[in-house]
């Protein structure tokens, strides 16, 4: 990518300091240990991660929903964490979140039109019959009927709800959208829907996402290059194509081997990985993934030693110690 | 073979004011021993509400099991036992194994003493002989450390080692029949792998039958010898997995099989069902499924199809079974 990135994320850290009672003693948890990535304008980054992985407090950090301890995100070369609020406001037009679920999002007691035309209002974009007709297009936009604009969240289905949250998020015209495992309670038939949607309208704004997931598969179908997170660190980040032809590290590997195809004979059983992840208060010394890596060559080196994050070629990266050594160590 | 469950016209309904929803409406089905049958559905196709009406275990008032349906386990009809003899066959003879493992334990007890209390609820066992016993389930359900393991709490345990000691738990008098609804469903990929691993391998080595319901094609591929797809409070095709995934008859199979995200189809846009599943309050006239489906014409609309065979072994309710000539390509 020769432009700049919209987004550029370095050695973000973001902890939690947890215990401090009677029973606990307190201590601090890493959720978010050293990431960087960018991603470019136009471009969805798929990152994916399982419980605990830190990908949803990542997704909240970018947006100031949650302060960071340390690192620096940029946001159209502007430093995030800088911001001041006049400038934090503006910030929030162009960045958006869509959540997993959009029903403890919405307000129970608001129409959903009026949940649409909530930010509109707030951030003066728009008034009186002028932000009727733009909830109306958003409706449109999202594929929702007219008919729907004075229904409350209960009376609609999970992807109706969804494509609420999306109109609501789009509603100010963001460049962004962190969309934090967007279609993981929809059924299969309406997962697809708003997978279709999301595309569609990436293609018709320049949209820019970043498209949070647990599951490769689902990302697949929209991510240009994907990021692999373990317990608050990037394991590999590479372009989707190749992420998925020819993983490096073994946990994208195992991810990719637990994806089940509906198909008479699924293969992969053999790299099913052992053990759960340790938990992220008391992380293991050395590569994270080890205690459960299937790689033949793990040694003494996992168990001590933390792999750095390298470049293992243009556009590839991974933090592991048995993949190739660096093309251009840095 | 001698079905070892045989289920016929199962009809549950609940009625809420003056609305009735027919969730579960005339579904069949036999489960041989055994064999693992896969049970398919989205939210609201009746998939969950058939596997508790079963072991009878819907509220009631507001849910009804019709009278006429039959579930019949060893030539007895479940639905008629009297509660005190339904009771010595839940659990010992077919037991279940939910989603939520975490709503399902008694938080206040080790999970050790809730795998002993099953034990001595349908056996004469000594207190020392279940512990011992306890023991051996958790290590044969893959938890680490089962000595130490079972005088643990639930909050103390992971999603996925919870789900380990309800399988336990369900294991505990060795069932002919083992329910497992959306067991992995509410746990991590890689947790959801090995835990799918663990319910083939006891299958196997216990010699059990399986009823495994899910949502996710992906889960029942590989696992199920037979599999039934629902929609609309009815088994809308069933039959052997390979013959099902390669030649899905019902057009309802074929679309749900063509949206699951994969790995290895083209990146472009995902072939959808148009529209969404009608409540169970008011099912569509005819087929259940012609509001969305893409071959649908007038004889759809108005005479709802019987399951009927398929050159390739499976049953549909679908009328292209009779008229393939009007499968549009």
């Amino acid at each position: 990518m020769t432009a700049a990135p919209l987004v550029e994320v370095e050695h973000l850290v973001v902890e939690f300091r947890s215990g401090g009672g009677l029973l606990q003693p307190a201590h601090t948890v890493r959720a978010v240990d050293g990431v960087s990535f960018s991603v470019g304008r136009g471009e969805t980054l798929g990152l994916v991660g399982e419980s605990g992985s830190g990908k949803t407090t990542l997704g909240r950090a970018i947006l100031r929903l949650l302060p960071a301890t340390a690192g620096a995100v940029r946001f159209d070369g502007m430093d995030v964490f800088r911001l001041d609020p006049p400038a934090l406001r503006a910030l929030r037009r162009q960045i958006q979140l869509v959540f997993q679920d959009p029903y403890g999002s919405l307000n129970p007691r608001m129409t959903v039109g009026a949940a649409v035309r909530e930010p509109i209002t707030v951030h003066r974009l728009a008034r009186g019959v002028e932000a009727d007709a733009r909830v109306a297009a958003l409706f449109k936009e999202v594929g929702l009927d007219a008919s729907f604009l004075s229904a409350y969240p209960h009376e609609l289905s999970g992807g109706q709800r969804q494509r609420v949250g999306i109109a609501r998020a789009l509603s100010v015209g963001p460049e962004f959208l962190v969309l934090d495992e967007p279609v993981s309670a929809l059924d299969v038939s309406v997962q697809a829907q708003v997978l279709n949607l999301l595309a569609d309208l990436r293609d018709r704004h320049g949209l820019t996402y970043l498209f949070i997931a647990h599951d490769l598969a689902v990302v697949r179908h929209l991510a240009t290059r994907v990021a692999v997170m373990y317990l608050g660190k990037l394991v590999e980040l590479a372009p989707a194509q190749t992420l998925y032809a020819d993983p490096l590290h073994p946990y994208t590997a195992s991810l990719l081997a637990a994806v089940r195809a509906p198909e008479p004979t699924p293969k992969g059983k053999s790299m099913v990985v052992v053990g759960e992840a340790a938990a992220a208060a008391r992380p293991p010394r050395g590569c994270l993934f080890e205690p459960r890596c299937p790689h033949p060559r793990k040694d003494d080196r996992c168990r001590t030693e933390t792999p750095a994050w390298h470049k293992v070629e243009p556009g590839r990266w991974a933090a592991c110690h048995y993949i190739e050594e660096p093309l251009r160590p840095e | 073979m001698k079905p070892l469950l045989r289920v016929r016209g199962l009809r549950t309904s609940f009625k809420t004011g003056r609305t009735v929803a027919r969730a579960v409406d005339d579904v069949s089905f036999d489960l041989l021993p055994g064999e693992t049958l896969g049970i398919v559905g989205e939210s609201g196709s009746g998939k969950t509400v058939t596997a508790l009406s079963l072991l009878r275990l819907i509220q009631t008032p507001p849910g009804h099991i019709a009278e006429e349906s039959v579930v019949e386990y060893n030539g007895v009809n479940l639905l008629e036992l009297p509660a005190k003899e339904l009771r010595r066959v839940r659990g010992a003879e077919i037991s279940m194994v939910f989603q939520e493992p975490t709503t399902s334990l008694n938080p206040v007890l080790t999970v050790g003493s809730q795998i002993a209390e099953t034990l001595r609820a349908h056996r004469v066992i000594s207190r020392r002989s279940a512990a011992a016993r306890t023991i051996g389930l958790l290590r044969r359900v893959g938890i680490p450390e089962p000595e130490i393991r079972t005088r643990h709490y639930p909050h103390q345990m992971s999603g996925g080692m919870q789900q380990r000691v309800m399988i336990a738990m369900a294991l505990a008098c060795e069932p002919k029949i083992l329910i497992a609804d959306e067991p992995t469903t509410a746990l991590d990929v890689t947790i959801q792998a090995q835990i799918l691993e663990l319910l083939a391998d006891l299958k196997r080595q216990l010699g059990m039958a399986m009823l495994l319901i899910t949502h996710d094609l992906g889960v029942v591929a590989g696992i199920a010898d037979r599999v039934a797809v629902m929609y609309g409070g009815q088994i809308v095709e069933e039959g052997p997995t390979a013959a099902l995934f390669t030649n899905p008859a019902h057009p309802y199979t074929e679309a749900l099989l063509r949206a699951a995200p994969r790995l290895d189809a083209p990146t472009a846009r995902l072939p959808v069902i148009p529209g969404a599943v009608p409540p169970a309050t008011r099912w569509p006239t005819g087929c259940r499924f012609h509001p969305r489906c893409r071959h649908a014409w007038e004889r759809c609309t108005a005479e709802p199809p019987p399951p009927l065979a398929t050159p390739t072994e499976q049953r549909a309710r679908c009328w292209l079974v009779d008229e393939p000539v009007r499968r549009k390509p």
